[in-house]
């Protein structure tokens, strides 16, 4: 019996006290409210492929230049505005007609005003052999700013002429891929 | 944003394991663990709203303390980590029950040969969710270093329900070494939404040329009721909606508990229960979401207009854009649907011994003749959307004078291998109080435990006239 009131006595004491001296020690449970992503997300941009034949008109003469422009409003969504942190666009480009390019990508805003430009050279390849040029044009600070106000994209691809190219014909030889993609830095918080 | 993962950590309850409270047979809700539990009473009633409370709460993976330990170091660093540590078959559980009245009384009296009946109202909530890895690492990362690892969608699987249950019970001693039981159930659920059965995946390939190929390939649902009317303008009573349903206004389903007792011997006994076998047909206030959707996107085609008359830069954008609008349209159906009760299977093994027993004859002595130890083992198992879970418990059951009675427990299961558990049940004339308690190891520092489970209720209980 004395067994058993012991007993009795420290279970039921452990009990009491299991219960009120459980706690949560050590935790902090007001740490920093805000969950934030910093996620990376690659995307497939613009793509062109034309032959040598596409830079001349149908009178068979050489064309000074092409260009495409396309309205878009990703850059400036609200999504992007509030989470793109950095981006940068990242051209490649393979050349196997004798013809050296410059590619322009302009920047326009809704008013139609330039907000960003740049231009990627591209060497004529004399043998028709790929010629890969790579460029990234990287959009932080002033530039990023000018991206998120971005709402149309325009495109121009100008034939320079060289001592070692020649006058594109419809005959003439080789083609030109152009690929973008963009790599858009996120900073999600919630 | 922490208070959401706080809840996550003590709210969302694991498995519905009670060990401590199974085969626990001087107390009457052990009945609805094992409908052919032994029992020790003539009758019982449940005090209101308190014969039963159940909180039971667990997570695998990690614990509130790796995310909230004050150790100076970035909380959303932490976080990382954990996700990282976590994989897929990591999961969140919760579950609730609360008796709202119970009752039991037994037709016949004679110990030997008694039908015991039981009956009652409870509810229960249920939160269950797998941890969906890809898509925290896809929103985490992004798919920038992951090209060619496939996201899987389908980790996506998650359930929660809120219900109540109307059950009658009737255990019956056939013999002195068996006892059957059966408990029938109706299954009113006030709310409900699933979404197990995703399947589906997102994946950047990259092609020749620089290119990249993203092949986005859905295959989701999700499927809900009672959750729509809360949307609906013209409904300005959800509270006398829900008091409704709690009352068979819900979507309704039946289902049985089966169990039996068995002892070969006085020492021994072996005992099983199969616990909600049965369904819910969802037909009232359903609304399923469906998306199915493929779709690879490989850049817009830049043609330039001097070239050909063809479609412009402009024309494959739209075209582009209005496939991802696409992409993410969910469909919406109404058409009812029925799932299965999460099953629970219960079975122990236990020997008693300690039999107190008085060597001089005496009539009036009123000391407790039966077996004051048992110990055991306990199987606990239920199905999940995508795995068994079970737990496994060695018990040790201990009688002091007829009104204490005390119980623990070491349980091993997927949320830790140091669980070790004590339950009380304590009589003060007819009245009786119990407690039970797993996780006592991590009390010193709950935000440690990944899971907590908690049980507790009072009854009024009608000894048998032998006692």
């Amino acid at each position: 019996m004395k067994t058993q009131s012991f007993f009795i006595k420290h279970i039921s004491l452990l009990f009491v006290l299991g219960t009120c001296l459980s706690c949560i020690k050590d935790t902090d449970f007001e740490q920093d409210d805000a969950l934030i992503l910093y996620p990376t997300v690659e995307l497939n941009l613009v793509n062109a492929q034309e032959p040598a034949a596409s830079f001349v008109d149908s009178s068979g003469t050489e064309l000074p230049f092409i260009s495409d422009q396309v309205v878009f409003d990703v850059f400036n969504s609200g999504f992007s505005i509030d989470n793109l942190i950095k981006a940068e666009l990242v051209f490649g480009i393979t050349n196997s007609i004798n013809k050296a390019f410059q590619i322009k990508v302009d920047f326009y805003d809704n008013a139609d005003a330039l907000q960003h430009t740049f231009s990627i050279d591209i060497d004529n390849s004399p043998s028709n052999t790929p010629l890969f040029t790579e460029h990234i044009e990287v959009f932080e600070n002033m530039s990023l700013t000018a991206l998120k106000s971005t709402h149309k994209l325009n495109i121009t691809f100008t034939l320079i002429s060289t001592p070692t190219s020649s006058v594109l014909t419809s005959g003439s030889e080789g083609s030109i891929l152009f690929a973008s993609k963009g790599v858009f830095y996120l900073k999600i918080s919630s | 944003m922490k208070w959401f993962f706080f809840l996550g950590v003590f709210l969302s309850l694991h498995a519905q394991n009670k060990q401590l409270l199974y085969g626990f047979n001087e107390v009457p809700q052990q009945l609805l663990l094992n409908p052919g539990g032994q029992v020790d009473f003539r009758g019982y009633v449940g005090i209101p709203l308190l014969s039963h409370i159940h909180l039971n709460a667990g997570i695998t993976g990690f614990s509130a303390f790796d995310i909230f330990a004050d150790d100076g170091r970035d909380f959303n660093q932490k976080l990382r980590e954990v996700a990282y540590s976590m994989d897929s078959k990591d999961f969140v559980g919760f579950n609730q029950q609360l008796d709202v009245f119970s009752a039991g009384f037994s037709v016949k009296t004679s110990l030997e040969k008694k039908l015991f009946i039981s009956f009652g109202m409870y509810q229960e909530s249920d939160i269950f969710s797998y941890f969906p890895k890809d898509y925290a690492v896809l929103a985490n990362e992004g798919n920038y270093n992951n090209l060619n690892r496939r996201f899987d969608f389908g980790q996506l699987s998650v359930s929660a329900e809120v219900l109540s249950v109307f059950h009658i019970g009737l255990n019956k001693k056939i013999n002195s070494k068996w006892t059957l039981g059966i408990r029938g159930k109706v299954y009113s659920s006030i709310v409900q939404l699933s979404s197990t059965k995703n399947q589906g995946s997102f994946i950047t390939v990259p092609t020749a040329n620089n290119n990249l190929n993203h092949i986005f390939d859905l295959d989701m649902s999700l499927h809900t009721s009672g959750i729509s009317f809360l949307s609906e303008p013209e409904v300005n009573d959800e509270l006398g909606i829900l008091k409704k349903r709690l009352l068979f206004g819900g979507n309704l389903g039946v289902g049985i508990d089966l169990g039996f007792t068995h002892q070969p011997a006085p020492e021994w006994t072996i005992d099983a229960s199969l616990q909600d076998i049965g369904f819910i047909n969802y037909s009232k206030d359903v609304k399923n979401y469906i998306l199915d959707k493929y779709l690879e996107y490989d850049g817009i085609q830049a043609v330039f207009p001097e070239i050909t008359s063809g479609l412009t830069a402009q024309d494959y954008w739209n075209e582009v854009s209005s496939d991802f609008d696409n992409l993410v349209e969910i469909d919406s159906t109404t058409i009812s649907y029925t799932k299965w009760r999460p099953l629970k299977l219960n079975s122990s093994v236990s020997y008693n011994f300690g039999r107190k027993i008085n060597k001089e004859c005496n009539c009036l002595d009123k000391s407790d003749p039966t077996f004051q130890n048992r110990v055991g083992a306990h199987l606990f198992a239920m199905n999940r959307p995508n795995h068994l879970q079970w737990a496994l418990s060695l018990f040790y059951f201990r009688k002091f004078y007829k009104n204490l009675q005390i119980k623990t427990t070491y349980t091993v299961d997927a949320f830790s291998f140091s669980n070790v558990g004590l339950g009380m049940s304590a009589a003060l004339g007819p009245l009786q109080f119990y407690i039970m308690a797993d996780n006592l190891l991590e009390y010193q520092n709950l935000a440690k435990s990944q899971s907590v489970s908690l049980q507790l209720g009072f009854n009024y209980i009608f000894k048998n006239y032998e006692n």
